[in-house]
């Protein structure tokens, strides 16, 4: 009963940090590229944005 | 297990969490990113005392670096101020987390692999990570101040490592006044000795130019972010720096914001009792009272980011206040102390002792899992660049220079350079070069041009709107500029880029440096100024020096000690 109940939450813990970490990892990769683009009517670059 | 390798394990994870997170930030070259720039040999120079025209912002970060890469080569300093930084962090909280190996690893992953870490890392605040190290060890050090009064050869030390920069030094003052004051005189004196040596050079520079010490008004946009999170939900992760571009794509994953949150929370309410227990009501009140502190100031600017806006316009040094997840670094020790309590305890509670160690590295773990993005340098995105050699040949150009100081064109603060990886950067040419210079310090946020606080920046832009060269370069000698350096392939305006009349000393691929035609009147400190800096810093010199003499005190009467006992 120990070792089944063991393997369980091995799975769970496991199967939860590595749900999380390909979750997170596939939203970095496919997020909105982070620069804004070019302004020609300032071509100063932006320092940061809130968005 | 061995007893050694208990003791060791946790101190080898804050290593390998430092090397996993930096990355390729390690290898050959130097990492520019936002606001950090270092190059090979920053030329000691004035401006970095607190004695230029603008607000002095990188005081006394810069003369340190300007000094210790006399050294260490500058691309070294950067590695080891970087990793050695990040693995002190994690040491620092694993040894305010007690002698249990699953708290001390857990306080590990919680404060380095943390969202403030990874988003001051990207905008460069080296300073402020210097100081989020030093706060742990700061902890430890006052509360051993407090029960023995004795200042050691750590305290001076830590001080100064944590107060190179203004909100650096407030942070670290606060947290060891927190935790180490008594009402006793002679020892509360004595903190505030250290801790104003520690801060007079930021000080006395910047009540020197107490006049310009006031910020944009829409300094507004500082203010904490969510992070795809409620922003006081993120601010409790450690999270919610204003600027986007340097959140980790994964935070914007809501269930993963509320996963950490809802974590974090658990193991903070549920390690609470034994962490009361095990450092005290005064250290934990101390703890406690800082979290409050640093909270507040961080959820403040989102919850009236006017008002922040305009006590940084109208009340000197008001500015400090406006990027609110900066003071989320006090918040710091107690979070850590408090998850690590709750994850010990945690696993000491399982009955089936084999589910123990399953949920001691499940704990461990779990802040990487939630915050892949960090890992490798974020995904690799810090990868470290190569100057050009034209700047060196630039460099060497200027050895021979005229009095007066050096103008970068095209006027514009931050440049995205292609040897850079296309990362935006403070413009690293200034610091490239040796003499003090003039560089536009507007900020664009959003469509937004916050004003910048150098009196000389709107100057320069009337010069350089004048109709022709020989007005425009007599106009920027008056200002007491000499030199021009500019940057070719750079996108700019024109009023940011106009000819200017003079002899060029060097025309590179890369830079093009000229001495303006005409007299130039070059600005002189006044006495008064010098001799208020002079003893900023020589306080700030005692310090150091008061450490070293504690040091070789300490090492002689452990060696008497040694041999008594022989």
């Amino acid at each position: 009963m120990q070792a089944f109940l063991i393997t369980c939450v091995s799975l769970l813990v496991g199967g939860g940090l590595a749900g999380a970490t390909i979750v997170g990892v596939v939203n970095n990769q496919t997020a909105a590229p982070s620069q804004s683009p070019g302004d020609s009517t300032n071509p100063s670059l932006v320092y940061g944005q809130t968005e | 297990m061995g007893p050694t390798l208990r003791r060791l394990l946790p101190d080898l994870w804050a290593v390998l969490l430092a090397v996993l997170l930096l990355g390729p930030a390690l290898g050959a070259g130097y990492l520019l990113t936002y606001d950090m720039v270092w190059v090979p040999d920053l030329a000691v120079r004035g401006d970095f005392l607190g004695l230029g025209p603008a607000l002095p912002r990188a005081v006394p970060s810069d003369l340190v670096v300007a000094l210790a890469d006399e050294v260490v080569p500058g691309m070294l300093l950067q590695k080891a101020v970087l990793l050695g930084c990040l693995a002190a962090g994690g040491l620092g909280a694993a040894r305010l987390a007690g002698p249990g190996l699953v708290a001390r690893s857990v306080a590990v992953s919680v404060a380095v692999w943390s969202p403030f870490v990874v988003e001051r890392l990207w905008i460069g605040h080296w300073p402020v990570l210097l100081c989020w190290a030093a706060l742990p060890w700061l902890v430890l050090a006052g509360a051993r101040f407090r029960d023995e009064s004795r200042v050691g050869a750590a305290l001076p030390l830590l001080l100064l490592v944590g107060s190179l920069s203004a909100n650096a030094g407030v942070m670290s003052a606060a947290v060891l006044l927190a935790v180490a004051a008594t009402r006793r005189r002679r020892p509360l004196a004595t903190l505030l000795v250290l801790v104003g040596a520690a801060n007079a050079p930021w000080v006395v520079a910047g009540l020197l130019h107490a006049s310009g010490a006031t910020s944009d008004s829409t300094g507004s946009v500082f203010a904490l972010n969510g992070d795809g999170l409620p922003a006081p939900l993120a601010a409790l992760t450690l999270g919610g720096i204003w600027n986007a571009q340097v959140v980790p794509g994964s935070r914007d994953v809501l269930a993963l914001g509320i996963v950490a949150t809802g974590l974090l929370a658990a193991a903070a309410a549920y390690g609470l009792r034994p962490a009361w227990r095990r450092l005290g009501a005064r250290t934990c009140g101390a703890l406690a009272g800082l979290w409050v502190a640093g909270y507040l100031l961080a959820v403040l600017t989102w919850l009236a980011p006017d008002a922040i806006g305009w006590l940084a316009a109208h009340v000197p040094g008001g500015g400090l206040l406006r990027d609110g997840a900066r003071w989320l670094a006090l918040c710091v020790p107690l979070v850590v102390v408090l998850v690590a309590a709750g994850c010990e305890r945690l696993v000491r509670r399982l009955r089936i002792p084999g589910l123990r160690p399953v949920v001691a590295i499940g704990a461990v773990l779990a802040p990487l899992a939630l915050l892949p993005g960090a890992a490798w340098g974020l995904l690799g995105t810090m990868a470290p660049a190569d100057y050009p050699d034209d700047y060196a040949a630039a460099r060497a150009a200027l050895s021979e220079r005229p009095d007066g100081d050096l103008l970068v064109l095209p006027f514009s603060g931050f440049r995205a350079p292609a040897w850079n990886h296309g990362r935006t950067v403070l413009d690293p040419l200034p610091r490239y070069l040796q003499p003090d210079y003039v560089v536009n310090d507007e900020l664009a946020v959003d469509s937004l041009v916050l004003a910048g606080e150098d009196p000389r920046t709107p100057q320069v832009y009337a010069a350089l709107a004048l109709p022709t060269e020989v007005a425009r370069s007599a106009a920027l000698t008056r200002l007491g500029i000499a030199m021009v350096a500019r940057e070719h392939g750079v996108p700019a305006l024109p009023t940011q880029d106009a000819p200017l009349a003079g002899v060029v000393l060097h025309d590179g691929p890369d830079v093009e440096v000229v001495r303006l035609a005409g007299s130039v009147d070059v600005r002189e400190p006044s006495a008064g100024w010098v001799a208020a800096v002079t003893v900023a810093w020589s306080a700030y010199a005692g310090l150091l020096v008061a450490a070293g003499w504690n040091t070789f005190r300490l090492r002689r009467s452990g060696i008497r000690s040694s041999a008594r006992g022989r």
